[in-house]
């Protein structure tokens, strides 16, 4: 404001009278001011500005421009350019398409056979995978058999990447046992069975792969849902899922918390009255939650906290709970269930101590959920489990003996909420477990870089840090690295960073902010201030070009006078 | 001789007069002094007392001062009030010695006449001025000038600093301005932006008896003046608090205007609103257009530097970061020095009304807003602005005024006649 003063003051004070005959032809259109004289009204040409003074309004002029070219320009171009790193987008877009990565589980079972020949044990070995072949109809979960050397016998199973073994022993009928602690299935054969090395088909071949298949039914039509889930193209996408089947493992999926390599679990006393006051929930953890826990470290980490809390009213005060109480039991205001601490999602466990009692035990969730539900207690999904504990009302203590039952029924929920498979021994579904959370990360980190890739593309004007470019190298990276090695726990390790940078990547907080800003925003930002700056400044500066101009062409035409005369 | 020892005596009298009017209200009214002290229109995040006394904690117990992000101002203050005694009224005394200080170099400065008459420059009207002691009284009692006292912002220093820059170089002693200003920038950062105007200041102040360098060569020994205190000045700084951490914590401050606590500005506002991807676009706008004055009015009023001084403090009092009442009251010190040029101005009575209205209305909705919830920032703002109007209208009506007596020297015809653009 003074400045724009100034400048119009600085061109008055310029009309100077002193030396009206200096440079007449200057003066005659430059002075921009004149004095009317008051009492006369008639108007007087102001007399003309003297060439210092010209000058000078020169120099003031450009002082201004000099601070805006030299410095408010190269400030307004390093302020505001937008830095966008170099994102691979086209290998983003395929990874997300599955181009780049067909997930593909080849499982390679291992077949001993230590009382067959080793021509018979190829020869039954080369029939059975026939066999595999013809049941099998999804590409993508590929099993493999070979036979193990008999010298190798009980010590390896698992250590030579084989998923299960097989054990064929001689009997009396044809039956099959899985090995509850080891991925071993035995299977027993009458001697007769044996396929001779000419015979095309063989019953205990078809046998053999029948129960092979039933053992990793589940698995695949897991892995198939999850890739049906995904924008992969058709080609590789498993036919063979019934309707009726995806939703009951949509349903499945829906329960079980999403992955997260630390989970917490918070173990909650509540008592409905001044008791019980105290529980032996170290103990009964440690005895029957822990095995389990221990052989989930591979996939997931625990964090444990207990608490107890007395007196506390349940959401539902009546002493039979329907099933629709259940839903609203948990008083979510007044207990202190907090939600996720330090980023890892919580699963709570609850015993209520009280004199509720489930109405009826749900006969249609309890066949949708395996059995898992019982009269006392109910799993939330991808929240935790309630169990409801009836004590003598003078119980002070409870003891982990007490526990038992309610751990072990958390134990199996725990499984269930991570997402666990429900058929086949513990063995297999865990290494299961790590299949699927693998191949499921392994989608999640790609369907990511394809939203981020696509975020790119559609915003020409938002900022891409160079920590984005970061992650989104990392990413793709562990991706390959997981690609490569997937169904392995290697593969399970760089799915999880993968997924982490992916995660990191896309939710970057200086990107976030900018997510719609338009160009009309940036005239809205800029003109209130610098238009009500910019306009003295460019009419001061088209004044000092035109009576420039005006100088050089009356200077030109005296001299094309000077040279006449 | 006699009307010499009177003027003394009448000087000592108006010191002792001020110290005495500034000793009782800190005395008298214990309460006073911490209230201005939390008052926003006297204590900026860069001034404040109650943030010094945080500072001066950490520094006593050996943490960095600016730990904790409250302390924003100079190192050297650290040492100069660890040392005074802990009793509050050696802190009263200084702040009364410091407000003398600077009413003795403007003294100073009104009486060399320079207002009225530079190297370049004569005015006919110099002779209707006020003396010295009129203009020192009019600081004195100023209750601008009182009120940052009490309040004991640090800003004072910078002040003090600022007028004996202007005293030594219109004494012909450009070393001794060169040093004050040095401090003054040090303390403030933003009085760096004087040194042109000061140089030409001293350029035209030089002793006649001294032979005359040429331009060049002072300017560039001036600079080299003021690089070499600053950078003393720094390693000072850094030797007292151990490491660089002060530079980013109080020039940075100013710079990126981090302390968003509001003043009497009109940069907290705007850049609560701003987006953040524009943010520092529109810092370096801001600190341009502080700075882009400085060239133009120097280039323009090459006749006055003092002028050009005046001025740029008022503009800096209107558009600095962190600016408060005392950069206010710095302004109108210097101003009556144009005593002469008063009877061209043309809008002394809005001037003066804007001035108090906004003085009285703008604690008053200040209030509404924090305290009484019944306003919002924007009433605040709003008085913020027509302070800001109301100084920069007494900007431009000063300008106007000075190009309207140089204009009248040059067409001695046109004296006392209307101005019209045609």
């Amino acid at each position: 404001m003074s400045a724009r003063r100034s400048l119009d003051i600085g061109a008055l004070g310029g009309t100077s009278s002193s030396k009206a005959t200096t440079d007449a032809a200057i003066a005659e259109n430059v002075a921009p001011h004149a004095v009317i004289d008051e009492t006369s009204g008639a108007r007087k040409q102001p007399p003309p500005e003297k060439a210092s003074d010209v000058r000078r309004r020169t120099y003031v002029i450009l002082s201004f421009w000099l601070i805006v070219l030299l410095l408010g320009l190269p400030i307004w171009w390093r302020t505001t350019t937008i830095h966008r790193a170099n994102l691979p987008l086209d290998e983003m877009l395929d990874w997300a398409d599955g181009k780049a990565c067909r997930p593909v589980f080849p499982l390679r079972i291992s077949i001993q056979a230590n009382s067959l020949q080793e021509q018979e044990a190829q020869n039954l070995l080369r029939l059975t995978q026939h066999a595999l072949d013809d049941l099998n109809d999804f590409s993508g979960h590929h099993l493999r058999l070979q036979l193990s050397p008999p010298a190798a016998e009980e010590s390896h199973h698992g250590d030579d990447g084989a998923a299960l073994t097989i054990r064929l022993i001689p009997g009396e009928s044809t039956t099959s046992t899985l090995d509850p602690y080891a991925p071993i299935l035995d299977i027993t054969y009458p001697p007769n069975s044996i396929p001779s090395p000419t015979s095309s088909s063989s019953s205990l071949a078809t046998y053999v792969a029948g129960q092979l298949r039933s053992t990793f039914a589940e698995e695949q039509a897991i892995i198939s849902f999850l890739l049906s889930n995904n924008s992969i193209p058709s080609e590789h996408r498993p036919q063979g899922l019934t309707p009726e089947a995806a939703e009951s493992l949509s349903k499945r999926t829906t329960r079980s918390l999403k992955y997260a390599p630390t989970y917490h679990l918070t173990f909650s006393l509540f008592a409905s009255g001044p008791l019980p006051s105290s529980w032996d929930i170290e103990a009964a953890i440690d005895e029957f939650m822990k095995p389990v826990l221990n052989v989930l470290t591979p996939i997931h980490n625990f964090t444990i906290d207990t608490q107890v809390q007395l007196y506390a009213n349940p959401g539902v005060q009546s002493q039979i709970l329907s099933k629709e109480d259940l839903s609203s039991f948990i008083n979510a205001a007044e207990w202190p269930l907090s939600p996720s601490i330090g980023g890892a999602p919580t699963i709570n466990f609850i015993v209520f101590v009280g004199n509720q009692t489930i109405l009826t035990a749900p006969r249609e969730t309890s066949e949708t959920e395996g059995g898992l539900s019982t009269s006392q207690s109910w799993l939330v999904p991808q929240w935790g489990t309630v169990y409801l504990l009836s004590l003598p009302s003078d119980t002070a203590h409870v003891s982990a003996a007490t526990l038992r039952q309610p751990l072990l029924t958390f134990t199996s929920h725990l499984l269930s909420l991570t997402g666990t498979p429900q058929s086949g021994s513990l063995p297999l579904r865990l290494s299961t477990l790590a299949r699927i959370r693998s191949a499921d990360l392994l989608l999640r980190a790609s369907s990511t870089l394809g939203s981020l890739a696509r975020l790119a593309l559609a915003l020409p004007s938002i900022s891409i840090p160079g920590s984005v470019a970061d992650g989104v190298s990392k990413t793709m990276t562990h991706l390959r690295l997981a690609c490569e090695t997937l169904g392995g726990p290697e593969g399970l390790a760089h799915a999880r960073i993968a997924e982490a940078e992916a995660e990191r990547a896309f939710f970057e907080k200086s990107m976030v902010g900018q997510l719609y800003f338009p160009d009309e925003h940036k005239l809205a930002v800029y003109l209130p201030l610098l238009g009500p700056v910019g306009v003295p400044l460019l009419m001061g500066l088209l004044n000092e070009i035109k009576a420039w101009r005006k100088r050089r062409r009356e200077r030109a035409e005296r001299g094309a006078e000077k040279k006449k005369e | 001789m006699d009307g010499g020892k009177v003027t003394l005596g009448r000087t000592a009298g108006l010191y002792l007069g001020a110290a005495v009017l500034r000793l009782a209200l800190f005395t008298l009214f214990p309460g006073l002094a911490d209230l201005l002290t939390g008052r926003v229109e006297i204590s900026t995040p860069v001034t404040s007392f109650k943030r010094l006394q945080e500072g001066l904690f950490l520094y006593d117990h050996n943490v960095s001062p600016y730990d904790g992000g409250v302390y924003h101002q100079a190192p050297l203050f650290l040492p100069l009030f660890s040392l005074l005694p802990s009793l509050p009224i050696f802190t009263y005394l200084l702040y009364i010695a410091v407000d003398i200080l600077s009413a003795g170099a403007l003294l100073k400065i009104a009486d060399s006449g320079e207002a009225g008459s530079s190297a370049l420059f004569t005015s006919p009207r110099r002779e209707k001025r006020w003396s010295g002691f009129v203009i020192a009284t009019v600081f004195l009692f100023n209750p601008f000038t009182i009120a940052t006292c009490i309040g004991r912002s640090t800003s004072v220093f910078t002040t003090c600093a600022i007028l004996h820059a202007i005293a030594k170089a219109v004494a012909g002693a450009p070393f001794g301005a060169m040093v004050a200003l040095s401090f003054a920038a040090y303390l403030s950062m933003y009085p760096l932006l004087l040194l042109p105007p000061l140089l030409l200041l001293c350029y035209d102040r030089q002793p006649p008896e001294s032979a005359i360098k040429p331009g060049v060569q002072s300017a560039a020994t001036n600079i080299l003046v003021v690089v070499g205190v600053l950078a003393a000045l720094f390693q000072m700084s850094y030797f007292i608090t151990g490491s660089w951490e002060f530079l980013p914590s109080t020039y940075g401050v100013q710079l990126t205007l981090s302390d968003l606590t509001p003043n009497i500005g009109l940069w907290w506002y705007f850049f609560i609103e701003m987006f953040d991807s524009f943010r520092s676009f529109f810092l370096a706008v801001f600190w341009l257009h502080l700075s882009c004055y400085v060239g133009g009015l120097t280039i323009r009023l090459r006749r006055q530097p003092l002028v050009v001084l005046t001025l740029l403090l008022g503009i800096f009092s209107i558009f600095k970061p962190y600016p408060s009442i005392s950069d206010a009251s710095l302004f109108l010190a210097m101003v009556p020095l144009y005593r002469h040029v008063f009877p061209l101005m043309r809008y002394t009575f809005v001037i003066a009304a804007v001035i108090m209205y906004t003085t009285f209305l703008g604690p008053a909705f200040y209030h509404l807003w924090i305290y009484a919830g019944s306003g919002n920032a924007n009433f605040f703002y709003a008085i913020t602005l027509v302070w800001g109007l109301g100084q920069s209208l007494l900007v431009c009506d000063l300008t106007f005024a000075v190009l309207r007596d140089e204009w009248e020297v040059e067409r001695p015809e046109m004296v006392g006649k209307d101005i019209r653009q045609i």
